[in-house]
């Protein structure tokens, strides 16, 4: 029975993955997440701190996705090119969002490589990380379990 | 005292520079390896100690570990 | 990603339905574990970099092969720590700074244990220098706070005659978006000098083999240098720095091996010498005499520009210390990308100084001493020219090696106002010739 289910979910993932998860987007809208916890992860290929975060930030996907942690990699790779060669080599799990206009960069006022936004369930903006500190790595998880707990 | 004037005029100018530069994400160039200061710190130090021993004025770039009784 | 997971479970070799491995997959997928795709371990944590160097001279003169080599080690976090070592071994001769004559010279080694002759018309060039020199350093860079990096270290050097020890230390702060790095540091060194045979007394004679009783003991000298410096990025493809440096020594300062012709006020010749039984110098000739202090400030600027992937790296440097000595010097490399992963990179780089002010060709016997004199070629006045070709490429497993070779050419010329006599005609200055190759290799793991 379970072997059944299994199948059939798979083809309903097949049916809807039509590409591989990190799919890009033309529009973003953060209405579309109402009631999640988003996490805006501004990177680009060239960028050395964003090659150790991605491992943290799949890791972050898998552990939270299904409490409601939204994790959306905003690239701004001036070249879509590099981009791709990046993500094929260091695979992300959540979603890759392509700001080659910088345009999410500008409004959100992103100072530094890599830039994390969380954005509570309530769709303020919580905390900001500049950087990526492999130390740092528990204090951020903690900021987003106390984000997840929180009520929209 | 000439070289005082010219030192802190371009420090200053430099200083003042705040609101010259780019933006974070537009540093793809600048992260190369090639456009680092000091590209190759072994061919740098190498130059340094061969120009110290043969004339009269030293380092410049910054400092670093030298000296010797080089004749 | 999850179809890497489906990839994965269908090179298995058991014998299964494809429907059932298809179910698997997709239940690994809705499991909790997640096979992260990429190691954090993956950043590189040493990098190595070492390198061969030949130096060459022509005319007999100095010949250095060096190793050099440091060692990285990254920690988390932008921590580094790295270690220095460069090996040494020099041949080969240097002018003692007697002037050439019409006849053949003798001199006593610095030593004092025997002698040595220069041919008739000859510059005279002592070759005791056979010498090999090690030096370590050692140092720690981590970053401070959200925009500062702090780093400290330190280095040691020896060689026959000569021990140097000092410590270092330097704060860098970003501004402006990491577009401004305003950086400080300074260092400390004291340098003792253990001259083969003792320091002579300054303005004494050169005495026959021997006969060392000018000679004292060891010596020794203080340095401190202090930098200020800022970087800034000007555009996406222009970046630009300025350092101003300041460099105070004290104490000995002196080259021990060095000597002035004592000469005669209307020829410019050396005044003659009787050797003695053992063998001694030919003429009159006094051990210089540095003053024992010196102050110099520098200024150096450097861009590095990119066009359309080929670099433009330009850096000048203006120094002037209290010995009267002025030098400017422009460096330009510029890079030209071949393929991917090759490059090309041609170099060229101009020096001028002025001579320091107690710069002498020769001493003249019947005027009063000068506090200080030197004739030593490197304090006078030159210009050296540097032009060189480097190649770089990437090997198999992405490791980068370079080689290059330079010829290095310095001219001088002495002030004409210090020309006696019969010195006119000759040609005095020291020039030098030199060839410099290298190979280095840097690899990461």
């Amino acid at each position: 029975m379970r072997s059944v289910l299994c199948s059939l979910l798979f083809v309903t993932l097949l049916l809807f993955a039509a590409a591989p998860p990190a799919a890009a987007d033309t529009e973003f809208s953060l209405t579309d997440h109402e009631g999640k916890v988003v996490v805006l992860d501004f990177w680009a290929s060239w960028c050395t701190p964003c090659r150790r975060s991605f491992p943290w930030l799949n890791d972050m996907h898998a552990k939270y996705q299904q409490q409601g942690l939204v994790i959306i990699g905003v690239n701004l790779d001036a070249s879509r090119e590099d981009a791709s060669e990046f993500l094929e080599k260091y695979p992300a799990r959540f979603r890759i969002h392509f700001d080659s206009d910088a345009a999410l960069a500008t409004e959100y006022g992103v100072d530094a490589m890599p830039s994390s936004f969380v954005i509570g369930r309530d769709g303020e903006l919580k905390v900001t990380h500049l950087g990526f500190k492999v130390r740092q790595q528990a204090e951020y998880e903690a900021i987003l379990i106390e984000a997840l707990g929180e009520q929209p | 005292m000439r070289l005082r004037i010219l030192t802190i005029g371009l420090l200053l100018v430099c200083a003042g520079c705040t609101s010259m530069g780019v933006q974070p994400w537009e540093r793809e160039i600048l992260a190369k390896e090639e456009m680092q200061l000091t590209t190759d710190p072994l061919e740098a130090a190498t130059d340094d100690h061969i120009y110290f021993s043969k004339e009269a004025s030293s380092g410049g770039r910054g400092f670093g570990g030298g000296g010797c009784g080089c004749n | 990603m999850a179809v890497d997971v489906g990839v994965t479970d269908m090179s298995d070799s058991k014998q299964r339905s494809i429907s059932a491995t298809l179910a698997a997959a997709t239940c690994a997928l809705l499991g909790t574990t997640a096979a992260t795709p990429v190691d954090a371990q993956e950043e590189p944590r040493w990098d190595f970099n070492t390198s061969l160097l030949y130096y060459g001279e022509d005319d007999d003169r100095v010949q250095d092969i060096s190793f050099k080599s440091i060692i990285r080690r990254l920690y988390a976090d932008d921590r580094t720590l790295s270690l220095g070592l460069t090996v040494d071994t020099l041949t080969g001769a240097t002018p003692n700074g007697a002037i050439r004559q019409d006849g053949p010279q003798s001199f006593t080694r610095p030593s004092g244990s025997s002698a040595y002759t220069e041919p008739a018309g000859e510059l005279p060039l002592d070759d005791t220098f056979k010498d090999t020199r090690v030096a370590i350093t050692a140092g720690w860079q981590q970053p401070a706070g959200e925009s500062g990096l702090v780093s400290a270290g330190f280095s040691a050097s020896k060689e026959y005659d000569y021990l140097h020890l000092g410590v270092n230390a330097s704060y860098a702060h970003d501004f402006n978006n990491r577009n401004t790095t305003l950086s400080a540091g300074f260092a400390f060194a004291n340098d003792s000098i253990e001259p083969v045979g003792g320091a002579p007394m300054p303005f004494t004679n050169m005495l026959d083999v021997g006969d060392t009783s000018n000679r004292g003991g060891d010596e020794d000298k203080d340095v401190f240098d202090l930098v200020l410096g800022v970087s800034q990025v000007i555009s996406k493809n222009l970046v630009v720095q300025a350092n101003y440096s300041f460099s105070q020594s004290d104490g000995y300062l002196n080259n021990p091996y060095k000597v002035l012709s004592f000469v005669d006020e209307d020829t410019g010749d050396t005044l003659p010498n009787i050797p003695g039984p053992n063998g001694g110098p030919s003429g009159q000739f006094l051990f210089e005499s540095r003053p024992d202090e010196r102050t110099q400030h520098s200024l150096y600027t450097q861009a590095k520009y990119y066009m359309n992937g080929k670099v433009l790296d330009a850096s000048y440097r203006y120094m002037t210390d209290d010995w009267e000595i002025d030098s400017h010097t422009v460096d330009i490399r510029y890079r030209i990308p071949l393929g991917e992963t090759n490059y090309l990179e041609p170099h060229f780089r101009y020096y001028t100084q002025t001579e320091a002010e107690f710069y002498r060709l020769s001493l003249d016997s019947s005027a009063l001493l000068p506090p200080f004199a030197s004739s030593d070629y490197r304090l006078g006045n030159f210009d050296g020219i540097t032009a060189g070709l480097k190649y770089g490429w990437k090997t198999r497993n992405d490791n980068d090696m370079s080689i290059r070779a330079e010829w290095y050419q310095q001219s001088g010329s002495v002030p004409t106002e210090q020309f006696i006599g019969n010195q006119a005609s000759r040609d005095n200055y020291p020039d030098l010739n030199a060839v410099i190759l290298q190979f280095s290799y840097r690899f990461s793991r």
